[in-house]
């Protein structure tokens, strides 16, 4: 069976009903397993058609993104390091296929999307047809490897992000485009002046560095307390050696992407994330 | 690796799928887990579009749905019922090239001709777009595929005569 439904409650009606049946949207990552022979699904449920899951709203604090929001549409959002990050995914045909939801789920500690909304922190809806909605801060919603809260009968539906802070990206790779994270930071000032620090590839999942975003909101932002933070962040990320590139060298690089992007917020503040809102044209 | 060409496992259930396929209404049955790739080349004859690396790496299996650039090995085949698909045999009327195809030919854009297809959907859907573009747009709007003889030289000259010739 190929489900295509059109509305969200027939999606969660659905996946409450049909615990075996592989849910998919842009499909990028579903496909690789397929291809690879790791998953031949038999039932599928494509939310590909639910409209409502693809807007990108602003209530005014908040940034509300459906969660089949593709990287193309977050290509166009205010916020710099979203933006970033999502122009960072694969080419511009997968960026027309892969989604926000679909890059939490997947949970891969290179999801470029998941850093930069560790970075700016925020809420991703869980919904289900016999439970409603609840809303898990991102922060909790990795578990483990490829583990997260999401439960078997339910669907990520929306996140929701603060629609102000300034924010900062930046992803090693090997190429400049069709490129996975060798390390990717995110760094965020909030309106309230706490900094989120968070990044890709140097543990079992997405990370964020609390004691060095701790160290931060001691302020001011100057020279000396952004080398105590970014001496810091070295200690909270746990990199490995693989054939991308040694631990060694990705613990240094969150080093200086801390120092550089920081800094770089410092001196600029906000230049970069645009006043005008401009994600809603996106959809 | 098992390749997304090789025989599927053959108890899958089939799904209908209707699309319009170059301007042609298709009604066919695809196993549900068959890919758009396989479902383009194998189920509905048209091997025009390639398939390499099978995990988004390369964009030979690029195709437009709803003029949109979409790789066709990442999505599986039921995702495009009652969508407009366009591979590059839709391309040329007839004898008449595409005015992106006879640009390549123009400028010898290709070696071994894999990437081709999938190269030429992607300037199809930028021109689509935008008949006025930066040359850092049309950089990216190329970024996804690759050329293992590495003839990009060439092949990105092709597109900006195209572009040229369309914007005039």
């Amino acid at each position: 069976m190929f489900h295509q439904p059109v509305d969200i409650e027939t999606a969660l009606r659905l996946r409450g009903e049909r615990p075996d049946a592989t849910v998919v949207n842009g499909c990028t990552d579903v496909s690789v397993a397929r291809n690879h022979g790791m998953l031949h699904p038999r039932e599928v449920i494509d939310l590909s058609r639910i409209a409502s899951l693809k807007t990108i709203e602003h209530d005014g604090d908040n940034l509300l993104i459906g969660a089949g929001a593709t990287f193309a549409q977050l290509g166009k959002c205010h916020l710099k390091a979203l933006r970033e990050a999502a122009l960072s995914v694969a080419g511009p045909a997968i960026r027309n296929q892969g989604t926000i939801g679909g890059n939490l789920v997947t949970a891969s500690p290179a999801g470029d999307g998941c850093v930069a909304l560790l970075a700016m922190g925020g809420d991703v809806e869980l919904a289900s047809a016999a439970r409603g909605s609840r809303w898990v801060d991102v922060r909790a919603f990795f578990l483990g490897y490829r583990k997260t809260e999401l439960a078997g009968d339910e669907l990520v539906t929306r996140v929701r992000v603060p629609y102000n802070p300034v924010t900062r990206w930046y992803k090693i790779g090997k190429r400049g485009a069709v490129n996975i994270s060798l390390v990717c930071a995110a760094v965020a000032r909030r309106t309230d002046g706490s900094f989120g620090l968070a990044y890709g590839c140097v543990g079992p999942i997405p990370l964020f560095a609390p004691k060095a975003e701790r160290v931060l909101a001691r302020g001011p932002l100057t020279d000396a307390l952004i080398a105590e933070a970014a001496d810091v962040v070295e200690s909270e990320v746990a990199p490995i050696d693989d054939h991308r590139g040694s631990a060694d060298y990705r613990r240094a690089m969150c080093r200086t992407l801390t120092t550089r992007l920081l800094a770089d917020i410092a001196k600029n503040g906000d230049q970069g994330d645009a006043d005008a809102f401009s994600a809603g044209a996106a959809a | 690796m098992p390749s997304a060409l090789a025989p599927l496992p053959d108890d899958i259930p089939l799904t209908r799928i209707t699309c319009t396929i170059n301007g042609e209404q298709v009604v066919a049955d695809a196993p549900v887990d068959c890919t758009l790739l396989t479902f383009l080349r194998d189920i509905v004859g048209l091997t025009g579009t390639k398939g390499a690396c099978l995990e988004g790496e390369c964009g030979s299996c690029t195709v437009l749905i709803d003029g949109k650039p979409v790789t066709s090995c990442l999505m599986l085949a039921g995702q495009v019922n009652g969508r407009t698909i366009t591979t590059v045999e839709g391309l040329a009327d007839g004898d008449a090239l595409d005015v992106i195809q006879e640009k390549f030919v123009e400028t010898g854009a290709a070696q071994c001709g894999y990437c081709t297809p999938g190269l030429i959907m992607s300037a199809r859907a930028l021109l689509n777009d935008n008949p006025s573009i930066s040359e850092s747009e049309l950089l990216t709007a190329l970024e996804g595929n690759i050329c293992r003889c590495t003839g990009y030289a060439s092949i990105v000259e092709a597109v900006r005569r195209a572009h040229r010739e369309l914007k005039s």
